[in-house]
C-alpha cells in the first residue's frame, strides 16, 4: 500500500537499468478479463495453480497466527444492546478521546493555553518509553505511527507491537500495561498501531470492571478489549477479551493481513478493516469489512465485495472472497446516519487490473459508506477508476458541517487522496457538494497492456485547491551538479510519462506521479471548524515503475510472502512485488538518482497548506521539513534550509492559533502559526516523528504529545519514545 | 612539452589539471547529453559539452582561447538557466553552482594562461 524498502529499491533499480528494461515478449497466457465470470472459477487444475483462487477446502493452517482462538458466533443486529453515549461524540474540553480527537476526526482541540506568543517556551514535561523497538538481529520494520488518546487524567496508547498502556497524563508514570504477545513474524510491512479506541459499555454499570474499555486491533488479526481502569482483559468480550479476526479469511501466513488502525464504534458496532500486503498475489486474503458487537465481540455482519448479499461468516472451510480491495486507513463513524466511512485501496495486484471483477472495480480507491445495521454500502464515491497506480486512500475522512451560501447546513465529509485531489461530499448521499463539483476528465486510454484497458476518464475535484504541483517536465529535474541533473533528465526521457494517469508498461519504465506516497497519506487532515480552515501536509514524491514479466520477476527474486523462500529482509513487501497469479511482477523505485540517493525532481518533496473552505482559497503554503537530517548518500547536511521533505503523520490544529506537526524526515516537531504559516517553535525528537501529535489539558496545564517512533522506510531513527511538552510553571 | 623553454611551476600543473577536469566534464556532457538528445531531450548538454571539450583541451595546452571558451560556455549556461527556470534560485543550484566554481578557477588561471600563451610563440619560434 505504501512504500518499498529503499535498499531493495536501489538493488533492483541497478538491475533494472542493467537491461531488464529492454523489449518484452507479451505473455502467452492471457488472464481472464474484467467481468469475465471465469476469473474466479478455474477451468482446470493447471489453471488453478496459475490464476485460480485457492481451494476453499484448504483454510488457514492452525497455529500460523497468534490468533489461535475459538470460533466466534454470530448475533443479529437486533440483539446488539442500545449503545451508551461515547466520549468521542462530544469530547470534554481537556480530552482527546479518539484518534482524530472526536467522531468527526477533526484533529482540532479547543485548548488555547499554547499560543504563537508563548509556544517558544515549551519544554519537555516527560518522555515515556513504550519498550517496542527492533531487537538485535531483527530487520527494522518499525514505525509506531501512534497517537495516544487522553481521557480524564490518563493517556492510553498502544506500542508498535500492540502492547497497550495507561499513563498518567501529567507525569508520564505507567499505570498499567497489557502485553499483547504479538510475534515478530506477524509484522506486515510495518509494525504500526495508530491508536486504541475508548469504549464505554452499555451493559456493564459504572464502577464495575470493563464499564470503560480500551480496544485495539492487532498486527496478528485479533480484536482485544481491556478494562480502562486496570488493563485486565474484558471477560465479557469474545474469548477472554479477544476475538480472532482471521476467522473466515482462509489461507494466509503471518504478516499477510494485519490491523493497524483503531476500530470505530458506531451505535454499538465496532467496525474492523485490515491491511492486506500489496503486490503479493492476485488471490491475496480478502479485504472484507466486518462489524462486531462492541459489547460482546460477537459477529454481526460482513461486507464482502464479491459476495455482497451474504453478510454472514463463511461456513467452515469457506472463506471471504479473495483479492478484493482492502482498507488500511482509519475509518470514520457516523452515529446520526448509522454509517461507517471506509476508505478503500485497490484490489490485489495493485498494478494489474485485468483480473478484477466489476464489483471490485466499482468500490476500489473509493470512500464507501456502509450501513452499520446491515453491512451493505449505502453509497460509494470513487476517486480513481480501475486504479493501477496504488493511489489507494490512506487518509481518514473528516466530517464537518458545511454552511452553504444559501444559508443551509449540509452534513459533509472531506476526503483527501494520494492524488492530492480533495473531494468534499454530502455524507448522506456521497454526492459532491454543489460548491465542490467533480468533473470526469479524459485520461490516457486504452493504455499499454492490451488486455487491461484503462478508464477513459478520471474524476477531478475542480473547486478545491489541489495539494500538488504541475506535471513533471524535463527541466524540473534536479541534482547537486549538472551531471546528476543530466542523469535524471535521461531517466525522465527514458520513461513513459503523460501525466498523473500514465498507464503501466512492460517495455519501458513509467513515472507514477504524485506517486503512491504522494498527496495526503495516513496523516490525514485537520479541520478548524471555528474558522473553516483545512490544514493538510502532503507529499510530492514521484515513483519510477515497471511491470516485469513473470520470468524476470522470478529472476529478480520477487516472491509472495507465503512462498517458503520469501525473504522478509529483502523487501518484496510494499512496492516491488511478485503479483503472483498475474502475468506480471512490479518493480517500484523512487524516481531518484540511485547513486546519490537524491530524488530526481526538484524540491519541495513535502509541504503544508492551509485552505479556507468557504472561499476555496489557499491561505498559505510552505515546504515542510528542513534539510538538517537529509542529504546526498544519506548524509545529514545539518542545514536549516526549509527544503520540504517527504512526510508521514498528520497535523493538529488548536484554538490557540497553532498547528502542531512533525511528520517530516528532519525529526523535528514544530508549531506553526495558523495565520501566517510560519514555524514559531521546533524541537529535535529522539526519533523520527512519523505520527500525528495530540494535545490535552490536565490540572489546568496544556500538553503536547508526539510519538517519535521513526519510520523504517523513511529511514528516520527508530525510537520508542513518546515525548510530551508543556510550558514551565512560571509561564502562562 | 619539449618545446617549453621554462620548467613548469605549480600553477602550470594546476592549470593543466583544470583543463583536464573541464575536458572530462565536456566528454560526459557530450556522451550523456548525446543520449538525452536522441531521447528527445534538451540539446544544451551536447552543445555545451563540445565547447567544454575544446575549452579544456586548449586550457591544457596553455591557450588563453580555452579560458574564453569556458567563459562563453558559462555565460551560455546562465542564459540557458534563465530560459529554462527564470530566476527560481533553487533551480539554479544544479545548473550553475558547479560551473560557477569552475569559472572562478578559470579566471584565477587567466594570468597563467596569459603567460603561457605569450611564451608559446617564442618557444614555437625556437623549434
Amino acid at each position: 500500500m505504501r512504500r518499498t524498502s529503499l535498499l531493495t529499491a536501489t538493488v533492483l533499480g541497478g538491475l533494472l537499468s542493467g537491461g531488464i528494461a529492454l523489449a518484452q515478449v507479451p505473455p502467452k497466457d492471457q488472464p481472464p478479463g474484467p467481468g469475465n465470470n471465469t476469473q474466479q472459477e478455474p477451468r482446470s487444475p493447471h489453471e488453478a495453480g496459475k490464476f485460480g483462487a485457492p481451494d476453499p477446502s484448504n483454510p488457514q493452517a492452525p497455529g500460523v497466527n497468534a490468533a489461535n482462538l475459538p470460533d466466534n458466533t454470530e448475533i443479529d443486529i437486533a440483539e446488539v444492546p442500545q449503545a451508551a453515549p461515547q466520549l468521542s461524540a462530544n469530547p470534554a474540553h481537556d480530552d482527546w478521546p479518539a484518534y482524530g480527537r472526536d467522531d468527526d476526526a477533526s484533529r482540532y482541540s479547543p485548548l488555547d493555553q499554547l499560543t504563537p506568543q508563548n509556544v517558544g517556551q515549551l519544554k519537555r514535561a516527560f518522555v515515556y518509553h513504550t519498550g517496542s523497538k527492533p531487537a538485535p538481529g531483527q530487520v527494522n520494520k518499525w514505525a509506531a505511527e501512534t497517537t495516544p488518546i487522553k481521557v480524564g487524567d490518563s493517556l492510553y496508547m498502544c506500542s508498535a507491537m500492540n502492547d497497550m498502556m495507561r499513563i498518567d497524563a501529567a507525569t508520564g508514570k505507567e499505570i498499567w500495561r497489557f502485553n499483547a504477545g504479538v510475534k515478530y513474524h506477524s509484522i506486515p510491512y510495518t509494525a504500526a498501531c495508530k491508536a486504541v479506541t475508548y469504549y464505554t459499555s452499555s451493559t456493564v454499570p459504572e464502577g464495575q470492571p470493563c464499564h470503560n474499555r480500551i480496544m485495539e486491533g492487532t498486527l496478528d488479526e485479533r480484536l482485544i478489549q481491556v478494562d480502562a481502569e486496570t488493563g485486565k482483559a474484558c471477560e465479557g468480550f469474545g474469548f477472554h477479551g479477544q476475538i480472532n479476526l482471521m476467522q473466515g479469511m482462509g489461507e494466509s501466513v503471518p504478516g499477510f493481513v494485519s490491523m493497524t488502525t483503531p476500530p470505530p464504534v458506531i451505535n454499538g458496532i465496532a467496525v474492523v478493516n485490515q491491511e492486506v500486503l500489496d503486490g503479493q498475489r492476485r488471490w491475496a486474503p480478502s479485504g472484507v469489512i466486518r462489524g462486531y458487537d462492541a459489547e460482546s465481540g460477537k459477529f454481526v455482519w460482513a461486507w464482502d465485495v464479491n459476495n455482497p448479499d451474504n453478510h454472514h461468516q463463511p461456513a467452515p472451510g469457506e472463506h471471504y472472497s479473495r483479492g478484493t480491495p482492502n482498507s488500511w486507513a482509519v475509518m470514520t463513524g457516523d452515529n446520526e446516519l448509522g454509517l461507517v466511512y471506509v476508505p478503500t485501496g485497490n484490489s490485489a495486484s495493485d498494478y494489474y487490473s485485468a483480473m478484477r471483477s466489476d464489483k471490485e472495480n466499482a468500490v476500489s480507491s473509493a470512500l464507501v459508506a456502509i450501513d452499520v445495521k446491515t453491512g451493505s454500502p449505502r453509497w460509494v464515491f470513487q476517486t480513481v477508476h480501475k486504479d493501477v497506480w496504488d493511489y489507494d486512500i490512506g487518509s481518514q475522512a473528516t466530517k464537518f458541517d458545511y454552511h452553504a451560501q444559501d444559508g443551509s447546513t449540509i452534513p459533509a465529509i472531506i476526503l483527501p487522496t494520494k492524488r492530492g485531489q480533495t473531494f468534499i461530499l454530502d455524507r448522506r448521499t456521497g454526492k459532491p457538494l454543489p460548491e465542490f463539483p467533480v468533473e470526469e476528465r479524459p485520461a490516457p486510454s486504452p493504455g499499454n497492456i492490451p488486455e487491461d484497458p484503462r478508464s477513459p476518464t478520471q474524476p477531478w475535484s475542480i473547486a478545491f485547491p489541489r495539494l500538488g504541483f504541475p506535471e513533471l517536465k524535463e527541466s524540473d529535474m534536479w541534482g547537486m551538479s549538472p551531471i546528476d541533473q543530466l542523469f535524471c533528465r535521461i531517466k525522465y526521457r527514458r520513461a513513459n510519462y503523460i501525466g498523473e494517469f500514465t498507464p503501466p508498461s512492460v517495455k519501458k519504465p513509467w513515472i507514477e506521479y504524485p506517486g503512491y506516497n504522494g498527496g495526503s497519506d495516513w496523516g490525514s487532515m485537520a479541520y478548524d471548524a471555528k474558522n473553516g480552515i483545512v490544514i493538510a501536509n502532503w507529499n510530492n514524491t514521484p515513483m519510477y515503475d515497471q511491470l516485469v514479466t513473470r520470468k524476470q520477476a522470478d529472476k529478480l527474486g520477487l516472491m509472495p510472502i507465503d512462498n517458503p523462500n520469501f525473504n522478509p529482509g529483502g523487501g518484496g513487501a510494499e512496492g516491488n512485488g511478485a503479483m503472483a497469479e498475474t502475468p506480471y511482477g512490479i518493480v517500484v523505485t523512487p524516481f531518484w538518482d540511485q547513486y546519490t540517493g537524491m530524488m530526481c525532481n526538484k524540491p519541495p518533496y513535502g509541504a503544508i497548506t492551509a485552505i479556507d473552505i468557504k472561499t476555496h482559497k489557499v491561505l498559505w503554503q510552505q515546504p515542510l521539513g528542513t534539510a538538517r537530517a537529509n542529504g546526498p548518500w544519506g548524509l545529514p547536511t545539518g542545514l536549516p534550509l526549509n527544503i520540504g521533505t517527504p512526510n508521514n503523520g498528520g497535523p493538529v490544529v488548536t484554538a490557540g492559533g497553532l498547528i502542531f506537526v512533525a511528520a517530516a524526515t528532519d525529526n523535528l516537531i514544530r508549531a506553526i502559526d495558523i495565520k501566517t504559516g510560519k514555524v514559531v517553535w521546533s524541537d529535535v525528537l529522539p526519533g523520527g516523528g512519523q505520527a500525528t501529535p495530540m494535545t490535552y489539558q490536565v490540572n489546568g496545564k496544556q500538553y503536547l504529545a508526539i510519538m517519535a517512533g521513526g519510520h523504517h522506510f523513511m529511514m528516520t531513527p527508530v525510537s520508542d519514545a513518546l515525548v510530551v511538552y508543556a510550558l514551565p510553571d512560571n509561564v502562562h | 612539452m619539449s618545446s617549453r623553454t621554462r620548467p613548469r611551476r605549480a600553477s602550470d600543473w594546476a592549470t593543466l589539471l583544470l583543463g583536464l577536469v573541464i575536458a572530462v566534464f565536456g566528454l560526459i556532457f557530450v556522451a550523456m547529453g548525446g543520449y538525452l538528445a536522441i531521447l528527445g531531450g534538451s540539446l544544451y548538454y551536447v552543445i555545451c559539452g563540445i565547447v567544454l571539450v575544446a575549452s579544456g583541451a586548449l586550457i591544457g595546452l596553455g591557450r588563453l582561447l580555452g579560458a574564453y571558451l569556458y567563459i562563453l560556455a558559462w555565460v551560455g549556461t546562465i542564459l540557458w538557466t534563465i530560459y529554462e527556470v527564470g530566476f527560481s534560485w533553487w533551480e539554479w543550484l544544479p545548473r550553475d553552482f558547479g560551473p560557477t566554481i569552475l569559472a572562478i578557477l578559470v579566471v584565477l588561471a587567466l594570468p597563467v594562461l596569459r603567460r603561457q600563451d605569450t611564451i608559446r610563440p617564442i618557444s614555437r619560434g625556437a623549434v
